[in-house]
């Protein structure tokens, strides 16, 4: 597979189809990979797959480091191609401005990531070319998609409060969860806004439960559990359950997954006159 | 401190008089031209202004700012009788000794004219010691110009040569004073550089076009002197932001010779 | 003076401190993560490590702080000054690496006028110091002129001799005193030369090209190459034990309010922002050439001495896998490659 990968950028680069390759790459230890930013063809030895292909790539499509670089292939796991779906349909890339370099995939990190226990995107659902035997995508029940909510939901009102603020206690407010994220694309973040300053900046409990928060409502409905907020938490906090639970809301509410199909509407962003009203009161 | 008194010198553009509300702190307190000050607006937080108002007039201490963010908006809506924290003075200063016996040009643009109130009343109130005095200011707009009332003043003076101008487009009908781009009316005015020290202060955009013109008319690096800006916190060398390369702008700074400025990294 | 430690003895010198009223802070393992907090039972301590998650930075300058608090009364303002910050406390099973970073930040809290919060802590918490036994390829103490065994910043270091054993050596006075105190718990020196067991970290770069390197190479491609792949995230700012930058924000609710000081980090896009919007380090390759300038070449040619220990947090713990000792060896050999060359 991976010299298919390598062939392909470097086809992709040689042709002047994309200026750049947003790929994996080795990391500083055996155990990880890095993201790598390929521009010449003769580089693509750089690139490569493995269990440790952890990274989602897309969260460069947001910064202007690496969009300056030019029209991009990215390498995408079926996770993050869900992002793609996501970015497109929110109006933050254009289909045609993006080359998707899909990967087959049956599960990555060591030990193997919570989110491949019901993956349901071996194959990437959107792919101009796709790396690896096409794998059948397996269908999971609802309550199968969702069973590493099973111990938390068993948990009382009280229960879930406490398990939140003992959380949210470690928080550093290093931002780093909403940095890595690629649907954390808003040039000002509501924490960066200071008149007036809706989310205090302090790590302390109500500025650390603010911003969590907030960050969490934020992506309901949006969020396609790609867990890499959790990865990069520095505290280790699990803010994929807190995210998960809402994604799950959002599916029994609106019958609506993320990431899935680029032509359904987005639950939190579409308005129809028949909309359910019973929330308002 | 308290705020005895505000004025309204442009368009968003606010002067504060403060009188320290503990009267021993106010009779020890001192500063010298250049140095700046952390300014609260309780609430809100603090922002940086230079001390506006002359160390030879004791009595109080004033501040200019325009109204841009979070605490400049807040500081705004205060009105005499209000309290307002100082912190400060902090900083370098500029040194007025080492020009006595000399010729003095001060160039400033817009709201930059503030920096440079406190080394210009300094210099005015010991007229003695220097030379010819000659002050080149301008705005965008008429409007913009700060400190009207003390232009008025320096032009009433015969010991100070000023010259105002406005932007092009900025005049009004009754405007007598010259129209065109500070750099310009510097080139115009053309001070002789023999003896001379020039002062400058303005926005990154008028500085680079006026050192190479004071340049051309023969003055030294060394004789250039400005006052630098950048984001600061706590104004005593510790918060580790307001640094352009090795130099901290709240302890080194904020005034700099021109030829200091070539040394740093292009990082401001 | 020099003692040893027997681990049987270890619940003794937890109650001991605690009967002394110290606060104790040691590495205790939470899941994931071994975390350097507060202990009440000598049984949550966790020794088997390389490398605690945070840093003993914490203690000294915490992640947020009340450095005053006001109430407005109509037009008047009173203002307060917190006590009782610094509380009496031992850390115990610091790491040589973090302990060094606190002569070295005392510099530059100490520079003209002095922050008391770092300064009263600094008088109040004793550091008991663990040499490292072992390392992971992260570490690079050796690189930067410390050691898995070094001294700087320490009380008492403990260096493991056997694998029930410590040997205590105190290296100031204050760390003589706690022994004093304590001295029932530790036994007489050890006979003989002690088995000290002490890891080997490897020497990745030589720090003496560093600096020169830095004073010529302001602008160079390879600021912006390393660091596309960095998402600004400040995480390496925050773990880091040399870090020390921080934001000075008011937090109030009407007429009641406090002055705060929080963690802060370079790395942010808003850190260097002008009210006007113009930004001196706008892009990312320019705040991560400020990082490793501020460390290896600024703060050296102010206080004579490297920003860093070389505990390698920052690159364990970057998403990204920006790695410093690899940027520093990248420096030192002066090729200027864009991209490490692929270890195939």
């Amino acid at each position: 597979m991976i010299e298919a990968l390598r062939k392909k950028a470097e086809e992709l680069l040689k042709n002047k189809t994309v200026d750049v390759v947003y790929g994996y790459g080795e990391g500083s230890v055996p155990e990880r990979t890095r993201p790598v930013f390929i521009t010449k063809p003769e580089d693509v030895n750089k690139l490569t797959w493995n269990k440790y292909c952890v990274y989602n790539l897309t969260t460069y499509l947001k910064k202007q480091e690496s969009r300056k670089l030019g029209k991009p292939a990215i390498v995408v796991k079926g996770c993050d191609a869900k992002t793609i779906t996501v970015l497109i349909k929110e109006s933050q890339i254009k289909r045609e401005d993006i080359y998707i370099i899909g990967v087959t995939c049956t599960g990555i990190g060591d030990p193997p990531a919570t989110k491949c226990k019901a993956c349901d995107v071996n194959t990437p659902l959107i792919y101009d070319e796709l790396i690896g035997e096409k794998i059948e995508n397996k269908e999971f029940s609802f309550e199968e998609r969702y069973a590493e909510l099973d111990e938390y939901e068993k948990l009382s009102e009280q229960e879930k409060w406490d398990f939140w603020q003992k959380q949210f206690e470690k928080c550093i407010k290093c931002y780093a969860c909403s940095s890595i994220c690629p649907l954390c694309f808003c040039d000002r973040c509501i924490v960066d806004k200071n008149q007036p300053q809706w989310i205090d900046p302090s790590a302390h409990p109500r500025g650390n439960l603010s911003w969590n928060v907030t960050r969490a409502y934020h992506l309901a409905g949006r969020c396609i559990n790609c867990e890499e907020c959790q990865r990069v938490c520095p505290a280790d906090i699990p803010l994929n359950l807190l995210n998960k639970k809402l994604a799950k809301e959002t599916e029994k509410n609106f019958k609506y997954r993320s990431g899935y199909n680029v032509d359904d509407e987005l639950a939190m962003a579409t308005y129809k006159e028949d909309d359910n009203q019973d929330f308002i009161k | 401190m308290n705020i005895s008194d505000v004025t309204d010198e442009a368009p968003g553009v606010r002067t504060f008089r403060l009188n320290f509300q503990n009267e021993d702190e106010g009779k020890n307190f001192k500063f010298q031209a250049g140095q700046f000050a952390l300014y609260s607006a309780f609430g809100y937080g603090e922002s940086t202004f230079c001390i506006a108002s002359s160390p030879t007039r004791k009595d109080y201490v004033e501040c200019t700012f325009r109204q841009a963010g979070r605490v400049t908006n807040a500081l705004s809506e205060l009105n005499a009788g209000d309290t307002i924290g100082f912190r400060g003075p902090y900083g370098n200063v500029f040194p007025i000794e080492e020009w006595e016996g000399k010729n003095l040009v001060f160039v400033a643009g817009g709201i930059a004219l503030p920096p440079l109130r406190s080394v210009i009343w300094n210099c005015l109130d010991l007229r003695d010691k220097y030379k010819n005095i000659t002050i080149v200011y301008g705005a965008k707009t008429v409007a913009d110009l700060v400190y009207k009332n003390e232009l008025k003043e320096w032009t009433a003076r015969d010991d100070v040569n000023l010259v105002t101008t406005v932007d092009p487009g900025g005049e009004t009908p009754d405007w007598t004073g010259k129209v065109g781009f500070v750099p310009t009316v510097v080139e115009e005015t053309a001070p002789d550089s023999k003896d001379t020290i020039a002062i400058v202060c303005g926005p990154p955009i008028m500085i680079k076009f006026t050192l190479p013109v004071l340049e051309k008319l023969g003055f030294k690096q060394d004789k250039v002197y400005t006052t630098l800006e950048n984001r600061m916190k706590c104004g005593l060398g510790k918060c580790g932001r307001c640094n352009i390369g090795c130099t901290y702008i709240c302890k080194e700074g904020p005034v700099f010779t021109a030829e200091e400025i070539s040394k740093m990294p292009d990082e401001f | 003076m020099e003692k040893t430690l027997k681990k049987e003895k270890f619940n003794s010198l937890i109650t001991g401190l605690k009967d002394k009223g110290y606060k104790t802070i040691a590495p205790k393992k939470d899941n994931n993560l071994i975390t350097l907090c507060e202990i009440q039972e000598a049984d949550e301590i966790h020794f088997d490590h390389v490398q605690t998650n945070n840093s003993i930075k914490e203690y000294f300058l915490p992640k947020t702080e009340k450095i005053l608090s006001y109430t407005i009364e109509k037009t008047k303002v009173s203002i307060e000054e917190p006590e009782g910050f610094a509380v009496k406390s031992v850390v115990f099973g610091s790491r040589p690496c973090d302990a060094a970073s606190l002569p070295i930040m005392d510099k530059v809290f100490n520079w003209d006028c002095t922050d008391k919060f770092w300064i009263e802590r600094r008088e109040a918490i004793t550091i008991v110091t663990i040499a490292c036994d072992k390392c992971d390829s992260y570490c690079f103490c050796t690189s930067v002129g410390l050691a898995p065994d070094a001294k700087q910043g320490s009380d008492v270091l403990l260096t493991k001799i056997s694998d029930d054993e410590y040997l205590v050596e105190t290296e100031t006075e204050k760390g003589e005193g706690l022994i004093k105190e304590l001295e029932t718990v530790f036994s007489e020196p050890p006979s003989g030369t002690p088995d000290r067991q002490v890891a080997t970290v490897e020497k990745k770069f030589e720090i003496d090209k560093v600096k020169p390197w830095l004073d010529e190479n302001f602008v160079h491609k390879i600021w912006a190459e390393f660091s596309t792949k960095c998402i600004g995230c400040g995480a390496c700012t925050f773990v880091c034990p040399t870090c020390h930058c921080f934001d000075i924000v008011d937090e109030c609710t009407m007429s009641k309010g406090d002055r705060v000081k929080n963690w802060d980090g370079c790395q942010f896009k808003m850190f260097t922002l002008h009210t006007s919007g113009h930004n001196p380090r706008s892009t990312q390759d320019q705040r991560w050439r400020q990082r490793i300038m501020h460390k290896f070449k600024y703060y050296v040619e102010k206080f004579d001495n490297i920003l860093c220990v070389g505990c390698g947090r920052c690159s364990r713990v970057c998403p990204a896998d920006m790695n410093i000792s690899e940027m520093l060896e990248i420096i030192s050999t002066d090729e200027g490659q864009p991209e490490p060359v692929s270890k195939e």
